[in-house]
C-alpha cells in the first residue's frame, strides 16, 4: 500500500473534523444541575413519530401547560423550560436521547417520558446517578412497587427516583376482571395484548383479577409493534375459532384501532374491553370512521372528559390553555375529545404542584420528597382529573393515582364514551 | 466485478411453458379451495392473504420491470411508493377526489422514476453494480427523511377509496376494501401487459431490456426506453402504495417497509425477470403468510419477515431463478 | 523510506490526538466520539468484504445484533468481563459470517444485496420470539454500565487493534486474493486462487469486525440491547459510511466513521440537520451525491484537492 502526505492529511483532517464537532458544547455546572434564578429545565422522552404517535399530544400538552405557568410568572420566579425529545416509543433510542438530556443538557429531572419499555431502559442509568425519573406516562406496577423493596421485577435493585403518575395497568385490568364477571360470568374470554411487560403485565393483572376463573380466557394473543392490521385480523379470527365471546385488548392505539375495525370486518362482534391508554375518543372515531362497530364496548377513566363534561371547570381552563398554544391542529383534537391532551395537562399540573412544594431553593432530593407527598385536594385540586378522585401520595402509597371510572362507547361511530357507576378505588 | 451475463434468448417470450410449474400452481389453488371450503377461518384467511399478496405483487412487479431494465434491484421502490402516496394525500387535501388524485398521482410517479434514472441512477450505472444499489439506499433513507421532513411521521387519514362496506359470503367476512384492492391490481398489471405486449413503445422497452446491442441497431432509443421502465416501476409502485394505506387505515412514512420485504420474497420467488411471477409470488407470499401464522405454532407473527427471508434464501439456494424466470448463465 | 516515516507519523499523531481528546473535551462528548469508534470498527469491517472484495452487503447490522446481543446475554447471565464478551463476539459472528458468506457464493450483485437485506431485517425480529432468552421488545440490559471514558478507551483499542490487523490481512497474500476476486473473479480463478474460500473468509473477517461494532454499540447505549436497535438503518448506515469513506480505502474509514457516528447527536438546535428527519435527508443525499461525483469517496477528495493545489 502506497503512503504519502495525503494520507497523513486525511487522516488529520478527519481528526480535526471529529475534535472540533465534539468540542462544540462544552459546559460545567454548579448547583443543582438545570436550576438557575431564571429557570429550571426539564426534560423527557416521547414518540412524536413511529407507531405511538397518536401519543404526540401528550407533550405537546404539557408544553402548553408550562408555559401557561411562565405566561403567570412560573414557580419562584423560574420559567420551566421542557425539552421533549423523539424516541419514537422504541426502547433502544431513549438511552441515547435521555443520556443526552442528562449529560448535554443538564436537566433537572427527568418529567413525563412516555412508554413501558423506554422507561425501564433508562431507570438503571437515572436512579444510579440521582436524577428524578417521575410522572413517567406509563402506568406499569413497576414504578410503585420498586420505591422501598429490591423486588426482582425491579432489576434486583430499589428504584427510589422513578415514579409514575396514572392507576397502575394491572389494577386497571382487575377492575375489568370484576366487571367482565359480574355483567357475564360464563364468559369466554379472548385476550390481544402487546408483546412486551407492557402486554405481559396487564394479562397478568387480568389473570389475578379473574382469580379461579382465569381459566375462562380460551385465548391470549400477542402481537407485535407495528404488526399490521392484518396481523391483527388473523389474531382474532384465532379467537373466535377458539371459541371467544368476550374480548379485551391490552394494546397501543395504532393496534387498538386496528382491532376494533378488524373485530368488525370479520364479522365478530363480542362483549368488547380496551385498556385506558386506548380509550381516547379520536382513536376511536378513528377506528368508527373505517367501519368499526363501536357501540357496547367498555373501557375505563380518571381524567374528565373535554366533550361530555365541557362545562367542569378544569375543561374550560383546558380549552384556554391549548387555545392559547396557537396550535390548530391540538385545538381540533381537543374539541373532537383527545383525552391525552387532558392527561398531559394533568400531569403538568401534578408537576408544577410538587415544584411549588420543593422549595425555593429546589433540589432533585427536595422534588423527589415533594412528590412522595402530594395532596391535590380541597384548595389544591388538580382541575384536570375526573370529578371526585384525588391525587395523593404518601410513604405508604407509591401510586399518585388509585382511582378508575369505568366507561361505555355509544352513539355509532360519531358518538362517546360515556361514564357509569361507581368509582372503583385501591387500584394497585 | 462479477460478470452474470443473462441467456436473453428466450427472454421474449414472457412466461409461458412450465408444465410442472404450472401444475404446482392449480395444486395450490385447489388446496386453497378446498381448505376455504372446509374452514370459515381459513378462508377468512385467504381472503385477506390474497388481498394483500396482491399488494406484495404489485410492488414485486415494480422490482422486476427495473430489474430488467438495468439489472439493478431498486431497494428504494418501497419508500417511493410511500412516497407518491403522500403526494396522493396532499392532492386531496388540496381538494382532489381520491380518484382524481389516484390518476394524478401515477402520472407524476411516472415521470418522476424516469427522473430518478435519468439523473442519478444512470451517471453510475456502468460503473459498477454496487455502486447503483448504493445510490437507491441513499434514496431509500433520503426519500424517507423528505417525506417526514414535509409531512411530519404521525398518522395521516385518506378518504377511503371502497368504503367500508363488508360482504358476508358463508361464514366468511369479505370487505368490499379487499376486493376493490385486487381488482385495481389486477387491472394495472393487466394494462402493463397490454402495453408491453401491444404497443411500440413496449415492443421497444422489451428489446432495449432484453438486447440492447440489436435494439440501438434498429433505432431503438435504448437509454429512454430503461428509463421509461423506471418509470413505469414507480407507477406501479403508486399504485402498491395507494391499495396498501387503505388496508393499514392510515397514511405513515413506515407503510411500505414490510411490505417491501414480502416484495423482494415476492419476486425471488417468482423469478426476478418475470412480471407474471412477481405477481403470482406475490399472492402465494400473502397467502401463505397468512396461513402459515395461524397454522403452523412454530412461526408466529414476529417471524413473518424472517420467513419471507427463509423464501428468498431457500429459492435462491434450490432454484435461482425462481418459478418463472430465465436461468442466468455466468461465465466463472 | 519516506512513505514509511509518514505512515508512522500519522498513526502515532492519530494516536497522540486521540489519547489527549478526552481530557480536553466533556465527558458527553468522550462518549460522542467514542462512537465514532464503533463505528469506525463496522464501516472498516464492511470496507474489507465491499471496497477490497467486491461484495455487498446491506446486512451488517445483523451481524451487529448477533455481537451486541452476545455482550448484553453474557453480561447479563454470567457476568462475563465485557472485553471478553467482544472477544467472544468476534469469534460467534466470524462463524455466522462464514456461514452467511456460503450462499454468498452462488449469488452475485443484486441478489447478494437481497439476501442480506432480508438478513437485516430478520435478525432483529429474533429477540421477540425467544423473549424469555433474548429479553423481546424490553431488551437485555446488562449487569455493568461502562463510563464514557472506559467506553472511549476500549473503542479506539479495539479500532487501534482491529486497523492493524486489517491492514496486516489486506497488505499480504489474503488481500492480494480478495482484491484479485473484486477485479475479476474469472482472472482470480484463472490464477489458482480458491475462490470460495477467499469469498467466505471476506465475509466471516467482515461480520467479526461488526461483531466486536455490535458489542461496542450495545455498551455505548447505557448497556442496554434491544431488537430495534439494530433496525435496517443501521445497516444501511454503515453502508453509507463505507461509500462515503470511499470504497476500499482504509484511511478514508475514519472520515465515514466520523460522518456516520457524530451526525446524528448534532444538537437539536442546528437547523435542518438537527432534527432526525434533516439528518435522513443529509445521510441520503451525501451518499448519492459521493457516488455521483466522488467514486473514491471521502479519501479521493483530498487526493482530488491537493491535485488542484499542485496544478
Amino acid at each position: 500500500m502506497p503512503v504519502n502526505r495525503r494520507k497523513l492529511a486525511t487522516l488529520l483532517f478527519a481528526l480535526l473534523a471529529t475534535a472540533a464537532v465534539a468540542g462544540t458544547a462544552a459546559a460545567s455546572h454548579e448547583g443543582t444541575p438545570g436550576v438557575t434564578k431564571k429557570q429550571i429545565v426539564i426534560g423527557g422522552t416521547f414518540p412524536f413519530t413511529g407507531p405511538a404517535a397518536l401519543y404526540k399530544t401528550i407533550p405537546a400538552a404539557e408544553a402548553a401547560y408550562y408555559a401557561y405557568v411562565n405566561s403567570k410568572g412560573g414557580v419562584f420566579h423560574r420559567k420551566i423550560k421542557d425539552i421533549t425529545l423523539d424516541d419514537q416509543y422504541d426502547p433502544s433510542q431513549t438511552p441515547a436521547k435521555t443520556k443526552q438530556l442528562v449529560e448535554q443538557d443538564h436537566v433537572f429531572a427527568i418529567v413525563g417520558s412516555l412508554g413501558t419499555a423506554p422507561v425501564l431502559s433508562t431507570w438503571d442509568y437515572l436512579n444510579k446517578r440521582k436524577i428524578p425519573q417521575v410522572l413517567v406516562a406509563t402506568g406499569d406496577a413497576y414504578w410503585g412497587q420498586c420505591v422501598h423493596k429490591a423486588l426482582p421485577l425491579c432489576g434486583g435493585k430499589k428504584k427510589p427516583w422513578t415514579m409514575g403518575w396514572q392507576p397502575n395497568y394491572p389494577g386497571e385490568a382487575k377492575v375489568y376482571a370484576k366487571y367482565i364477571l359480574k355483567k357475564k360470568p360464563n364468559a369466554k374470554i379472548g385476550v390481544l395484548y402487546q408483546n412486551d411487560s407492557y402486554g405481559k403485565n396487564y394479562l397478568n393483572g387480568l389473570r389475578t383479577g379473574l382469580g379461579s376463573h382465569k381459566n375462562q380466557i380460551v385465548d391470549a394473543e400477542s402481537y407485535n409493534l407495528g404488526d399490521s392490521a392484518q396481523v391483527i385480523a388473523a389474531h382474532e379470527v384465532a379467537m373466535r375459532t377458539h371459541g371467544a365471546d368476550t374480548f379485551v385488548i391490552f394494546a397501543t392505539p395504532q393496534a387498538t384501532i386496528f382491532a376494533l375495525v378488524d373485530r368488525t370486518a370479520i364479522g365478530w362482534s363480542p362483549l368488547t374491553l380496551v385498556n385506558n391508554v386506548s380509550a381516547n375518543r379520536l382513536f376511536e372515531l378513528a377506528a368508527g370512521k373505517n367501519g368499526a362497530d363501536l357501540n357496547g364496548i367498555i373501557s375505563s377513566t380518571y381524567t374528565a372528559s373535554p366533550t361530555t363534561q365541557a362545562n367542569l371547570p378544569g375543561m374550560k381552563l383546558a380549552k384556554k390553555i391549548i387555545g392559547a398554544t396557537g396550535n390548530q391542529a391540538l385545538q381540533q383534537s381537543l374539541a373532537e375529545g383527545d383525552g391525552n391532551i387532558i392527561y398531559g395537562l394533568a400531569s403538568a399540573w401534578t408537576f408544577v404542584d410538587a415544584l411549588k412544594h420543593a422549595g425555593k431553593h429546589p433540589t432533585r432530593a427536595s422534588l423527589m420528597k415533594a412528590l412522595r407527598h402530594l395532596n391535590e385536594s380541597k384548595k389544591n385540586k388538580n382541575p384536570f382529573i375526573y370529578p371526585g378522585m384525588t391525587v395523593k401520595t404518601s410513604n405508604k402509597r407509591t401510586f399518585p393515582m388509585e382511582q378508575l371510572k369505568l366507561v361505555k362507547w355509544s352513539g355509532g361511530a360519531g358518538g362517546d364514551w360515556h361514564a357509569f357507576g361507581k368509582i372503583y378505588t385501591g387500584i394497585r | 466485478m462479477v460478470t452474470a451475463a443473462t441467456s436473453r434468448l428466450e427472454g421474449l417470450r414472457g412466461g409461458a411453458g412450465f408444465p410442472l410449474v404450472s401444475l404446482v400452481l392449480v395444486a395450490c389453488a385447489a388446496g386453497l379451495l378446498v381448505g376455504s371450503l372446509r374452514s370459515a377461518t381459513f378462508a377468512q384467511l385467504t381472503v385477506q392473504g390474497l388481498a394483500l399478496g396482491a399488494v406484495y405483487g404489485i410492488l414485486a412487479l415494480a422490482l422486476v420491470l427495473v430489474y430488467r431494465a438495468t439489472r439493478v434491484i431498486n431497494f428504494a421502490q418501497g419508500e417511493l411508493a410511500m412516497a407518491t402516496t403522500y403526494i396522493a394525500y396532499q392532492l386531496i387535501q388540496w381538494g382532489l377526489s381520491y380518484w382524481e388524485a389516484f390518476v394524478a398521482t401515477l402520472a407524476i410517479a411516472l415521470v418522476l422514476g424516469t427522473v430518478l434514472e435519468l439523473t442519478l441512477i444512470r451517471p453510475v450505472l456502468h460503473r459498477s453494480g454496487i455502486a447503483a444499489v448504493i445510490v437507491t439506499v441513499g434514496l431509500f433513507v433520503l426519500i424517507d427523511g423528505i417525506v417526514n421532513w414535509i409531512w411530519g411521521g404521525d398518522f395521516k387519514s385518506m378518504p377511503s377509496p371502497f368504503g367500508t362496506k363488508i360482504y358476508h359470503v358463508g361464514g366468511v367476512s369479505i370487505a368490499r376494501l379487499y376486493v376493490g384492492m385486487f381488482v385495481v391490481v389486477v387491472v394495472s398489471a393487466l394494462l402493463v401487459w397490454v402495453l408491453f405486449r401491444f404497443t411500440k413503445l413496449g415492443l421497444g422497452m422489451r428489446a432495449a431490456a432484453l438486447r440492447p446491442a440489436e435494439a440501438a441497431l434498429v433505432g431503438v432509443r435504448v437509454d429512454w426506453m430503461l428509463a421509461v421502465g423506471w418509470g413505469l416501476a414507480a407507477l406501479l409502485g403508486a399504485v402498491a402504495g395507494l391499495m396498501a394505506e387503505p388496508s393499514q387505515f392510515f397514511l405513515q412514512p413506515t407503510l411500505m417497509q414490510p411490505i417491501l420485504v414480502y416484495a423482494f420474497a415476492a419476486a425471488v420467488l417468482g423469478g426476478l425477470d418475470s412480471p407474471a411471477g412477481a405477481l403470482i409470488g406475490g399472492l402465494a407470499i400473502g397467502v401463505s403468510l397468512n396461513l402459515v401464522v395461524q397454522y403452523v405454532p412454530a412461526i408466529s407473527s414476529e417471524l413473518q419477515e424472517p420467513f419471507a427471508f427463509a423464501v428468498i434464501i431457500a429459492v435462491l439456494l434450490l432454484k435461482p431463478s425462481g418459478l418463472f424466470g430465465h436461468q442466468e448463465v455466468r461465465r466463472v | 523510506m519516506r512513505s514509511r516515516i509518514a505512515t508512522v507519523a500519522s498513526l502515532l499523531i492519530a494516536a497522540a490526538v486521540l489519547s489527549v481528546l478526552p481530557f480536553v473535551i466533556s465527558d458527553y462528548n468522550v462518549s460522542l466520539v467514542a462512537r465514532v469508534g464503533v463505528f469506525f470498527i463496522a464501516v472498516l469491517g464492511l470496507d474489507i468484504l465491499t471496497g477490497y472484495t467486491g461484495q455487498i452487503s446491506i446486512g451488517h447490522g445483523a451481524f451487529m445484533a448477533i455481537g451486541g446481543y452476545t455482550t448484553a446475554v453474557l453480561s447479563r447471565d454470567h457476568d462475563t468481563n465485557l472485553i471478553v464478551t467482544m472477544l467472544i463476539a468476534f469469534a460467534i459472528c466470524f462463524v455466522v459470517g462464514l456461514l452467511v458468506g456460503l450462499p454468498a457464493l452462488r449469488l452475485s450483485g443484486a441478489y447478494l444485496a437481497l439476501v442480506t437485506f432480508a438478513l437485516a431485517v430478520s435478525v432483529p425480529l429474533l429477540p421477540l420470539k425467544w423473549s424469555s432468552f433474548l429479553g423481546g421488545r424490553d431488551g437485555v440490559q446488562t449487569s455493568h454500565e461502562v463510563s464514557n471514558l472506559w467506553l472511549y478507551g476500549v473503542a479506539w483499542a479495539a479500532s487501534a487493534v482491529l486497523f492493524v490487523l486489517a491492514w496486516l490481512i489486506l497488505r499480504g497474500r489474503v488481500g492480494r486474493a480478495f482484491r484479485a476476486v473484486r477485479d475479476s473473479e474469472i482472472a482470480a480463478v484463472a490464477s489458482g486462487i480458491e475462490l470460495p474460500v477467499y469469498k467466505t473468509l471476506a465475509f466471516g473477517i467482515s461480520a467479526a469486525y461488526a461483531g466486536v461494532a455490535g458489542s461496542l454499540f450495545v455498551l455505548a447505549n447505557n448497556g442496554f440491547a434491544a431488537p430495534d436497535e439494530f433496525g435496517v438503518v443501521l445497516s444501511l448506515q454503515i453502508l453509507i459510511g463505507a461509500a462515503v469513506a470511499g470504497l476500499g480505502s482504509l484511511w478514508g474509514v475514519l472520515a465515514g466513521a466520523a460522518f456516520v457516528g457524530l451526525l446524528p447527536s448534532v444538537s437539536s438546535s442546528v437547523p435542518v440537520i438537527g432534527s432526525t428527519h434533516g439528518q435522513d435527508v443529509v445521510f441520503g443525499a451525501a451518499v448519492i451525491l459521493v457516488m455521483l461525483l466522488l467514486p473514491d469517496g471521502f479519501a479521493g477528495l483530498l487526493t482530488r484537492i491537493r491535485r488542484l493545489a499542485r496544478a
